[in-house]
């Protein structure tokens, strides 16, 4: 095999033939800019978080823009969570299936989902801005925030749902062409996602649409605080998925072929994806194992429900480390760890990914942590909680949108990347300074450091009488927090200054994975049909049926949640709103 | 599909039954221990009082029970009703007796707030309308601090109260 004699550098992409899809491009390109703009100033502002902790005040110094800690860490969490994550995620789960089916998009409906985002995130950065809503990214009532913050996440969450719509009508559309065809992959995976995504949005859009909006725009009087901290979680804990998947997705869909190699096991992907699904909707109160009002044998089975929410994401673990493997071992690494070394790192995109992954071996551990009921009231609302989601989101998933970006800005520009070296050197701080941060944070956790408090502000004396016991770690925050801050101005530098000056070259194209098993696929780019029962496997075909996983989860959620709503729904109380900042 | 690529297929099927098998009973173990520990140290777990649709009903219902001390509920049990409000606790310094069970019956009168003893499993969330108690056992002496880590405002972080844990005087 002449792939086995060891290959440096990295993995050349094949170039993108098929000029026709301009103004699928272009829209890819709109989305991806928007959220890496609200990525600039969110990550911009976590320092100064990470600086708070330990006892560095630098809020009187920006008095011009945040007004408090608590301003400033609002429009961290919305602009990162919520802004960033959607706009990536809608605009590259609508064009790579696009892509991978050769079917275009409803541009109609497309552009729709970018326009109502972009209004949506507009009136929630006018409301953070103006310090009316410095209600977090949590926004538990009674704490009351401005109608343009309620409004702009209403209308923010309605657009990310819209990419559904555009997915369901390419896949008919390919089925019509292909009968009895399997979905190919990448199509599948981005549809149970957007999927799992509209089941979850019923819970916060609810407590938006019913509860929170007219509230704040004075039409009801009072709120139930539990009622809608629960709705809130029914969307929080699935959120944590939409964040993820969009990464499986491309671990699974892309990796595998960025590295060398080819996916290890294809409807292995597809059953991860439909455990997510099912898993992830009935779950979300285990973020309330601390709060009164429901009862031991609900908190117990979600429990157990949180375990099983674990079980996909560790077989993505395998199957990735195995395609990894495979891909290795292609490029001629041997023995134990050779294959690892062997990985093409040289390619900023591919580094971005696998260092991203493995900062999700600490990311996950910490989950289950969080999951386990008994362990969860030392940690509940510690540093701990943030210094477990920023190993998820803050790195699986930022370092895998940013290792995207590697490779499709000069796809989607035709401009070749301005710097290799400070990409790679942007990824690097990126994973040690997260590291770093992460730890500090899990490990002042430990000592009752509470999660979002302004604890630089408190006197000295008290600063150190309360937490001085956690010097260490967070020194360590500290430490992480500055890394952060240079690992994310070197990634905008290449980011802009690519869109700006890159030098014009070739588009690659989209490196689809082929599966290690069955019959070759995406070897020009675009999916070649699989007919069902013709190499397609059982278990590819059994979930096929996505409706019936639809269902299955509709079902278990409301199992799980009517037993916890409702001695809220029948105790409901009438708090009325409170602007305390 | 080469030769290479069907010897590692069939070597990546056979361990990866074996790591899904692997990984359901790591699970089912972490949900077994966890929920022995939660049976073990039930006192922790938040329990509900009572609920109110006035939330000012359940600050009075902790208030006609406060003494500004704890109360002797049994030989050795003690009782302690506490409300949050923005941005101090009532009674902001609670003396308890060493290796005493000690119910704390916490609320809040406005917004949510997080009852947290530092260095203690106690982790309750404050709500406005509902009383929710946990149980816990101090076993050493000293001054503890109640941090309040769910946010409520302004001055969120100078939420502070203690509970002083007192040597048990001779008999």
């Amino acid at each position: 095999m002449s792939g086995r004699a060891f290959t440096p550098g990295p993995v050349v992409y094949p170039v993108e033939t098929d000029e026709g899809w301009r103004p699928e491009r272009r829209m890819m390109l709109l989305f991806l800019i928007a959220g890496f703009c609200a990525l600039l100033i969110g990550a911009s502002i976590g320092p100064l978080q990470a600086l708070n902790y330990d006892g560095v005040n630098a809020y009187p110094a920006l008095r011009s823009i945040f007004h408090t800690y608590y301003q400033g860490l609002t429009v961290h969490g919305v602009l990162n969570g919520y802004v960033f994550t959607f706009f990536v995620t809608c605009g590259l789960l609508v064009y790579l299936p696009a892509r991978e089916l050769g079917q275009r998009p409803s541009m109609a409906l497309w552009g729709a989902c970018f326009g109502l985002m972009a209004v949506g995130a507009l009136s929630l950065i006018y409301a953070m801005f103006d310090n009316s809503s410095s209600v977090l990214w949590t926004f538990y009532p009674p704490l009351k925030g401005s109608p343009f913050f309620y409004l702009g996440m209403t209308i923010l969450t309605l657009g990310s749902v819209q990419p559904l719509p555009v997915l369901l009508k390419m896949r008919a559309a390919w089925k019509r062409a292909h009968p009895g065809c399997v979905t190919p992959l990448v199509t599948y995976m981005s549809l149970v996602t957007m999927l799992m995504w509209a089941l979850a949005g019923v819970g916060a859009l609810s407590e938006l649409i019913l509860q929170l909006d007219p509230w704040s725009l004075g039409l009801i009087g009072t709120i139930d605080p539990m009622i809608n901290r629960t709705l809130f979680w029914l969307t929080g804990h699935p959120i944590v998925y939409f964040w993820l998947m969009p990464a499986y997705i491309s671990w699974y869909g892309l990796l595998s072929r960025q590295a060398g190699g080819k996916l290890a096991s294809d409807p292995m992907a597809r059953m991860t994806f439909a455990l997510l699904l099912i898993f992830s909707l009935p779950v979300g109160s285990h973020h309330q194992f601390s709060d009164p009002g429901f009862s031991q044998i609900w908190r117990a089975i979600l429990v157990v429900l949180t375990m099983s929410v674990a079980i996909p994401s560790i077989i993505t673990a395998f199957t990735l480390g195995l395609s990894l493997e495979y891909a290795g071992r292609m490029r001629g690494g041997s023995g134990l760890v050779g294959w690892f070394r062997a990985l093409p790192w040289s390619d900023p995109s591919v580094a971005a990914q696998v260092l991203g992954a493995l900062t999700f071996i600490l990311g996950g551990a910490t989950g289950i942590v969080n999951g386990s009921w008994e362990l969860d009231a030392i940690v509940h609302n510690t540093t701990f909680v943030p210094g477990h989601f920023h190993v998820t989101v803050g790195s699986v998933t930022a370092m895998t949108f940013m290792g995207l970006a590697f490779w499709m800005i000069p796809h989607l520009t035709g401009r070749k990347l301005i710097s290799r070296r400070i990409a790679l050197f942007s990824v690097w701080t990126w994973f040690v300074g997260m590291s770093i941060f992460a730890i500090g944070m899990q490990w002042a956790g430990l000592y009752g450091l509470p999660r979002r408090a302004w604890v630089s502000a408190l006197p000295h004396d008290t600063y150190h009488a309360l937490y001085g016991v956690a010097a260490t770690p967070t020194t360590l925050i500290a430490v992480g927090g500055v890394i952060l801050w240079v690992a994310t101005y070197s990634f905008f530098l290449v980011f802009f200054g690519t869109l700006l000056f890159g030098r014009r070259a070739d588009r690659p194209a989209v490196p689809f994975a082929q599966a290690l098993s069955g019959p070759v696929s995406h070897e020009t780019g675009v999916a070649i049909p699989v007919a069902t029962g013709h190499g397609a496997s059982v278990l590819a075909n059994r979930l096929e049926h996505v409706w019936a996983l639809v269902g299955l989860t509709a079902v278990a959620t409301v199992a799980a949640y009517v037993p916890i709503l409702w001695p809220f729904l029948h105790n409901v109380t009438h708090s009325p709103g409170w602007v305390l900042w | 599909m080469t030769p290479f690529d069907e010897a590692f297929h069939a070597s990546a099927e056979r361990h990866e039954r074996a790591f899904i098998v692997c990984v359901i009973v790591m699970m089912a173990l972490l949900t077994v221990a966890t929920m022995f520990y939660v049976v073990h140290d039930f006192g922790l777990v938040t329990t509900t009082q009572s609920f109110h649709s006035d939330p000012t009903a359940a600050e009075r219902e902790v208030a006609a029970a406060d003494t500004g001390r704890v109360v002797k509920t049994g030989p050795n049990s003690y009782a302690v009703h506490i409300t949050g409000k923005a941005w101090r606790w009532t009674p902001g310094v609670i003396h308890v007796p060493e290796g005493a069970e000690v119910t704390f019956y916490v609320t809040s009168s406005d917004v949510l707030h997080g009852f947290e003893i530092q260095g203690t499993p106690v982790n309750l969330t404050a709500v406005p309308g509902v009383v929710g108690t946990v149980k816990y056992t101090f076993h050493r002496t000293g001054v503890f601090r109640i941090i309040c880590n769910e946010y409520c405002g302004m001055m969120h972080h100078a939420m502070i109260g203690q509970v002083i844990v007192d040597a048990r005087a001779a008999e």
